[in-house]
C-alpha cells in the first residue's frame, strides 16, 4: 500500500509537465502536486490510525485475554501515525494549526503515563514471622501468607511454626535482574509455547544462580534456628510461595508456583530460590496473560514452615462447588500429605459431611447410604471428621466465605492448617438446566463414552489431541480437545487455547480442575482408558456434564454451549486499558461547522484524528482560492445527477480542453477511469429517496440526534450533502456523507497486479447501535459476496481488494457504487423481522443485472 | 526494483546478519553496524541511502543516533525499529525527523516497502535540489 502510495507520489511529481505554456501555471500545479503528497500522506496515517483504534476496541470487547504489549505497541502506532498527520496537516495549511502540537503533546504525555506505570510498592521487614501476619500486611507478605498468619490467630486452630521472606526480601535479591527479566517477557510472543518454554528455563537458571544478598542470606538463617528450637534441631520445613498483587474476585492463582518440601537448613536457599523462580514458570506466565495481570503486578513472597509429619492430609471445601447452596461440605482425604489431592495424582476419596453440627456423612454418591467407605473410614474416623468440619467453618466464618483448605493430621491427630483460600464457585447454575433438554432433544448416536467426574461444566467439539509430556505442548492445536493420563498443573499453559480437556485420573479438587472451571473451559476427569479410546485427530464432542464423550460433532448439544466469562475482568491490563481509551476514541468534533471545531476543543486522539481529516480536505479544496486560482478547483457535476457531487482533478482526470477555472463539469468530462465506475455504479438504479421509516426506527434517530445537538435533521449542515471525488487519470478518493453516514472510497487502478488496489470505509449513522451493526452486517455480507476481503468493528467497516486485474476492479467499484447511494438510510428500517435478508437478496439481484446491462461502462466510453 | 545503499544498526547480531543477508537477496547493497559510532562513520562516507536503526542500543541509543545522522547527512532516510513498543521513542523519533517507525518482529515485505518508500522520498529530495540549482545556474549564467 505505501509503495503504491509513494508510486503514486512520484508518478504526480515526475508527471511530464504540460508544454511550456505559462510558468506561473506550472508552479502552481507543483505546489499542488506537494500539497496532494502530503493529503495522500495523511490519508494514509489516518487509516493507520483507525485501523490501530479499532484494534484496540477489538481485543477490548473481544472478552478475550490480550496483553500488555499488544496495548502498548497499538498506542505507539497511533500517537505516531496522529503526529505525522498534524505533521502533513501543518505543511498543507502553511504553517497553520501550529496550535494542534500543545493539544497532542498533552494527550500524548497522559497516554505514556498510563502505559508505563508501575504499579505501587511498599516496603517493609524483609522477614515478618507467620504469627505476626495479618491482613494489613498481605502487600508484605502476599496473600496466602496474611490469611494463614490470620488463622494461626483464631483458638483451637494450629498452623505450622513459620515465617514469611517478604517482597522486599525479593525486589532486594532481584534487584539486578528485574529489568532483564521483564525484557525477556515482553519479546516473547504470545502464542509461541516453545518460546514460552525456553524463555522460563532461562529466567529460572538466571535466578536460581544469583547470589542471594548477604544480609537476607544472615537473616534467613537466623529465622531457621529460631524455628529449631520451637520444633527440633535439623527441622524440615517447606516453602511455600504467597503471591501478591493477585487481587481479583473469582481468580484462583491456583497450583500456578513451585513449592519445596523437606529442605534443611543446607538447602534453604536455593530452595527459596525455586520458589521465588516459580513466578516465571510457562504455567504462571500464561496464567497471567490470560488474565490481564502483568508481570510486575505479581510480587513473589516465600512462607517457610516447619514440615508436618502427616499421617492423612487432604483438602476440605466448605461448600459444594457445583452447589453452593446446599448444606454439604466435602472432604477430601489421602494417605500423607495432600500433594497428590492437588497435582491430580493421587487416589483420593471424597466425603460429603453436613455442614450442621455434628456433622456427620451425607449418602455418598458412590455408595449409597454407607457413608465413607472402608479405606477411608481407615484414614479418619467420625470424630477427626467432625474435628475438620468444625475448624473448616471456624475459618470459613472469619473470612466471611465458602474456603477452600489445605490440611493435614500428624501421627497424633493433631490437625493443621496448610493453606486456605476463596472457594472457586460455579456461578452459572442455569447452565445444567438449560443443557438437559438439548441432550435429550438430540437424538443419533449414543455416546462414545459415558463416565467420569464433570470438573467443569459446558459442551465443546474439537479434533482429540493425546498430551504426554511437556514436548508435546508445541504440537497441541487451537481449539483442540486435550486428552492427558493425569490432570497435573503443568497443562494449564494449555487451557489458553485448547477446546476441552479430559483426564483418566483427577478429581474435582485438582488445581487443573479449578483452573479449568475459571476459565470456561469443560473438562471431564476420571475417565478410565481414555488415552487409548480416543485417538489423536478424531472430532469429538465433549459434553462435561453428562459426563459424556460423542463421536463427531453434534450441533444438537453445543447450542446449549455457556457464554464464556471475560477472563481479564477487573484485572490491572483491563483497568489500564480503560483508561487509556477514554484518551483516544471517544469523539466530541462531530460537526465541522460547529464553532467548537478547532484544535482546543480535542481532548482526544480520535478528536485530533477527525480535525486533522476534516481539515486537510477542506485545505485541498480550498487551494485553488488560496493559491489565487480565479476560483476553487473542486468543480460541480451538473446534469441528471442525483445529490451534490464535486470533482477535484488532481492530475489527469479530467478530459484535455476542460477550463481549470470551470465551476461545473458533465460527467462525459470525466476521464478517471476509477471514478466512472463509482458512478456507474450510482447511477444504475434511481434512489427511491428515504424509505419509509418505522416509528422506532425514526424515534431512536431522534434520540440520537438529541444526544448529539449538532446533527439535528432539521438543520443539515453544509457537509452533509456535499460530496468530493479527487480524480486522476487511474485514481479516485470519494468522501461521501449521505445522511449520517461517513464512506470513503479510495482505488487505484494500474496495469501492475502489485499496485491496484479498492478500498472501502463505512461508518456511522445516527441510529442506535443494533441497527448501526445491521447495516454493516448487510454491507458485509454483500461485499463479501462480491468478493471483498472485509474487517467488521461493531458499525464500523472495512472492505478491500488487492492485486486483482483493472477490469475486475472496475466492476466492484460499481457495486461500492450502488451501495453508498442504496444503503443510505437503510438503518431507518433495518428492525424490521427479516429485513436484512429481503435487502440481501433486492442488492445482490440488481447488482447482478447491472452487471448484465452494463458491463464495463467506463471502458466502453473511453 | 531499484538499486539502493542500506545499513542495518542494531547491535542484536543475530537480527543484524539474518537481516542483511534477506535484504540482500532482495538486490539491495547493505552493510550493518553493531553501534551507533560505527554507523555514524560509515554513514559519513556518504555512501549510505537508509538506515534501519534500532532505538534500543547499549551506548548511544537509537534517538541519539538519529540526532547525529540528521546533522551529518539530512538527506539520509532513517526508519527505526525497537524490540518492544515505546511510546516514547517513538514520537521522539519521528520528531527528530524519522521517516518511520516499525515494531520488531519485523517480516521481510513490511520492511521492504518501508524501504523502497523511504529510498523514494530520498530521491524526490534530491530531484528537487538538483532542479533547484538547475534553475539557479540558468538564471544565473556564468
Amino acid at each position: 500500500m505505501r509503495r503504491i502510495v509513494s508510486f503514486l507520489k512520484s508518478k504526480l511529481v515526475r508527471a511530464p509537465a504540460p508544454p511550456p505554456a505559462v510558468p506561473p501555471e506550472g508552479d502552481l500545479r507543483a505546489a499542488f502536486r506537494k500539497r496532494y503528497a502530503h493529503f495522500r500522506s495523511l490519508l494514509t496515517a489516518n487509516n493507520n490510525t483507525l485501523q490501530a483504534m479499532a484494534d484496540l476496541e477489538q481485543v477490548f470487547y473481544s472478552g478475550q485475554s490480550y496483553r500488555m504489549a499488544v496495548i502498548r505497541s497499538k498506542i505507539t502506532t497511533i500517537l505516531v501515525n496522529v503526529y505525522k498527520m498534524i505533521r502533513d496537516l501543518i505543511a498543507m495549511g502553511d504553517g497553520k494549526y501550529q496550535e494542534l502540537i500543545p493539544v497532542f503533546e498533552r494527550i500524548s504525555s497522559k497516554l505514556e503515563l498510563i502505559v508505563d506505570r508501575k504499579p505501587e510498592y511498599q516496603s517493609g521487614p524483609m522477614i515478618v514471622p507467620l504469627a505476626e501476619c495479618n491482613s494489613e500486611q498481605h502487600h508484605l507478605v502476599g496473600d496466602k501468607m496474611a490469611r494463614l498468619g490470620m488463622i494461626s490467630r483464631l483458638e483451637g486452630i494450629s498452623v505450622p511454626p513459620g515465617f514469611v521472606v517478604s517482597a522486599t526480601a525479593t525486589r532486594h535479591f532481584l534487584a539486578d535482574h528485574l529489568d532483564e527479566i521483564n525484557r525477556r517477557l515482553q519479546v516473547l510472543e504470545s502464542d509461541d509455547l516453545d518460546g514460552l518454554y525456553r524463555t522460563c528455563a532461562e529466567l529460572r537458571e538466571m535466578i536460581t544462580t544469583a547470589p542471594l544478598p548477604g544480609d537476607l542470606q544472615e537473616l534467613l538463617q537466623v529465622h531457621y534456628s529460631r524455628l529449631e528450637k520451637i520444633s527440633q534441631p535439623g527441622c524440615r520445613v517447606a516453602l511455600r510461595s504467597s503471591a501478591l498483587g493477585e487481587d481479583s474476585r473469582g481468580i484462583s492463582f491456583a497450583g500456578l508456583y513451585n513449592t519445596m518440601l523437606d529442605a534443611d537448613r543446607s538447602t534453604l536457599v536455593s530452595g527459596y530460590k525455586e520458589v521465588i523462580a516459580g513466578k516465571y514458570g510457562a504455567r504462571a506466565i500464561a496464567y497471567r496473560r490470560r488474565r490481564g495481570y502483568r508481570h510486575e503486578d505479581i510480587e513473589m513472597c516465600v512462607g517457610c514452615m516447619v514440615m508436618i509429619d502427616a499421617r492423612v492430609g487432604g483438602v476440605i471445601y466448605t461448600r459444594d462447588p457445583a452447589n453452593r447452596d446446599g448444606d454439604v461440605l466435602h472432604v477430601i482425604v489421602t494417605s500423607g500429605l495432600g500433594k497428590g489431592v492437588v497435582d491430580g495424582t493421587g487416589d483420593s476419596e471424597l466425603i460429603r459431611l453436613q455442614r450442621r453440627f455434628p456433622h456427620v456423612s451425607t449418602d455418598n454418591s458412590a455408595t449409597p447410604s454407607l457413608g465413607p467407605s472402608a479405606a477411608a473410614a481407615s484414614l479418619v474416623n467420625e470424630e477427626l471428621l467432625s474435628r475438620l468440619a468444625v475448624a473448616a467453618l471456624k475459618i470459613e466464618a472469619a473470612f466471611g466465605e465458602p474456603q477452600d483448605i489445605e490440611w493435614a493430621l500428624d501421627h497424633n491427630d493433631k490437625l493443621y492448617i496448610l493453606q486456605s483460600r476463596p472457594l472457586q464457585i460455579d456461578d452459572d447454575e442455569t447452565g445444567a438446566a438449560s443443557v438437559e433438554p438439548a441432550a435429550a432433544a438430540d437424538p443419533g448416536e449414543p455416546p462414545l463414552i459415558r463416565g467420569g467426574v464433570c470438573v467443569s461444566r459446558g459442551v465443546c467439539c474439537g479434533e482429540i489431541c493425546r498430551v504426554e509430556s511437556e514436548q508435546d505442548l508445541g504440537t497441541v492445536a487451537k481449539g483442540a480437545i486435550v486428552v492427558v493420563s493425569h490432570p497435573l498443573p503443568e497443562w494449564a499453559p494449555l487451557l489458553n487455547q485448547v477446546a476441552g480437556i479430559i483426564a483418566e485420573t483427577g478429581s474435582e479438587a485438582g488445581h487443573l480442575a479449578t483452573v479449568s472451571r475459571e476459565f470456561g473451559v469443560p473438562a471431564l476427569f476420571g475417565v478410565d482408558g481414555a488415552m487409548s479410546l480416543l485417538t489423536d485427530g478424531l472430532q469429538i464432542t465433549l459434553h462435561a456434564d453428562d459426563c459424556a464423550v460423542y463421536r463427531g460433532r453434534r450441533d444438537g448439544l453445543l447450542v446449549a454451549r455457556p457464554v464464556a466469562k471475560d477472563p481479564m475482568a477487573g484485572s490491572p491490563v483491563q483497568r489500564l486499558l480503560t483508561e487509556a481509551m477514554q484518551l483516544v476514541t471517544p469523539l466530541n468534533l462531530t460537526d465541522p461547522d460547529a464553532a467548537q471545531f478547532k484544535p482546543s476543543w480535542c481532548e482526544t486522539i480520535h478528536d485530533i484524528t477527525r480535525f486533522c481529516h476534516e481539515k486537510s480536505v477542506t485545505a485541498m479544496f480550498s487551494f485553488g482560492r488560496t493559491h489565487h486560482f480565479d476560483e476553487g478547483r473542486a468543480k460541480r457535476l451538473v446534469g441528471e445527477v442525483p445529490l451534490e457531487w464535486w470533482v477535484v482533478d488532481l492530475a489527469d482526470g479530467l478530459r484535455p480542453g476542460i477550463d481549470d477555472d470551470a465551476k461545473t463539469l458533465r460527467i462525459e468530462d470525466v476521464v478517471s477511469v476509477p471514478m466512472q465506475a463509482i458512478w456507474n455504479g450510482l447511477i444504475a438504479y434511481p434512489w427511491q429517496g428515504p424509505p419509509p421509516v418505522s416509528a422506532r426506527g425514526f424515534g431512536s434517530i431522534i434520540f440520537q440526534s438529541t444526544m448529539r445537538p449538532e446533527i439535528d435533521p432539521s438543520v443539515a449542515s453544509r457537509l452533509t450533502v456535499k460530496n468530493y471525488f479527487l480524480v486522476s487519470k487511474h485514481f479516485c478518493h470519494l468522501s461521501v456523507r449521505l445522511g449520517y453516514h461517513y464512506a470513503l472510497i479510495e482505488a487505484y487502478l494500474s496495469d501492475l497486479l502489485t499496485e491496484s488496489y479498492v478500498t472501502f470505509r463505512f461508518k456511522g449513522g445516527a441510529a442506535d447501535m443494533g441497527r448501526k451493526t445491521l447495516r454493516v452486517q448487510l454491507l458485509a455480507e454483500t461485499l463479501e459476496h462480491y468478493g471483498f476481503r472485509v474487517e467488521l468493528q461493531a458499525d464500523s467497516l472495512l472492505a478491500r481488494l488487492k492485486k486483482r486485474p483493472a477490469d475486475y476492479l472496475e466492476t466492484r467499484l460499481q457495486v461500492l457504487g450502488y451501495l453508498i447511494l442504496h444503503s443510505r438510510q437503510l438503518d431507518m428500517i433495518m428492525d424490521q423481522v427479516g429485513s436484512l435478508e429481503r435487502y440481501r437478496d433486492k442488492f445482490f439481484a440488481e447488482i447482478d443485472s447491472m452487471f448484465a446491462e452494463a458491463p464495463l461502462h467506463a471502458l466502453e466510453e473511453h | 526494483m531499484k538499486q539502493f545503499n542500506v545499513l542495518i544498526v542494531d547491535d542484536e547480531d543475530e537480527f543484524r546478519d539474518l537481516t542483511i543477508k534477506r535484504l540482500t537477496k532482495k538486490g539491495l547493497i547493505v552493510e550493518g553496524a553493531e553501534s551507533g559510532r560505527k554507523a555514524l562513520d560509515i554513514i559519513k562516507t556518504g555512501r549510505i541511502d537508509v538506515v534501519v536503526l534500532d532505538v534500543k542500543m547499549p551506548g548511544m541509543d537509537g534517538i541519539e543516533t538519529l540526532g547525529h545522522i540528521r546533522a551529518l547527512q539530512p538527506l539520509v532516510e532513517v526508519v527505526l525499529l525497537t524490540g518492544h513498543a515505546s511510546v516514547e521513542s517513538g514520537i521522539e523519533g519521528m520528531k527528530l525527523g524519522a521517516f518511520d517507525y516499525l515494531m520488531k518482529p519485523i517480516e521481510l515485505e513490511p520492511l521492504l516497502e518501508k524501504l523502497n518508500d523511504a529510498y523514494e522520498k530520498k530521491r524526490l529530495h534530491e530531484e528537487k535540489i538538483e532542479q533547484a540549482m538547475i534553475k539557479k545556474h540558468m538564471a544565473m549564467p556564468s
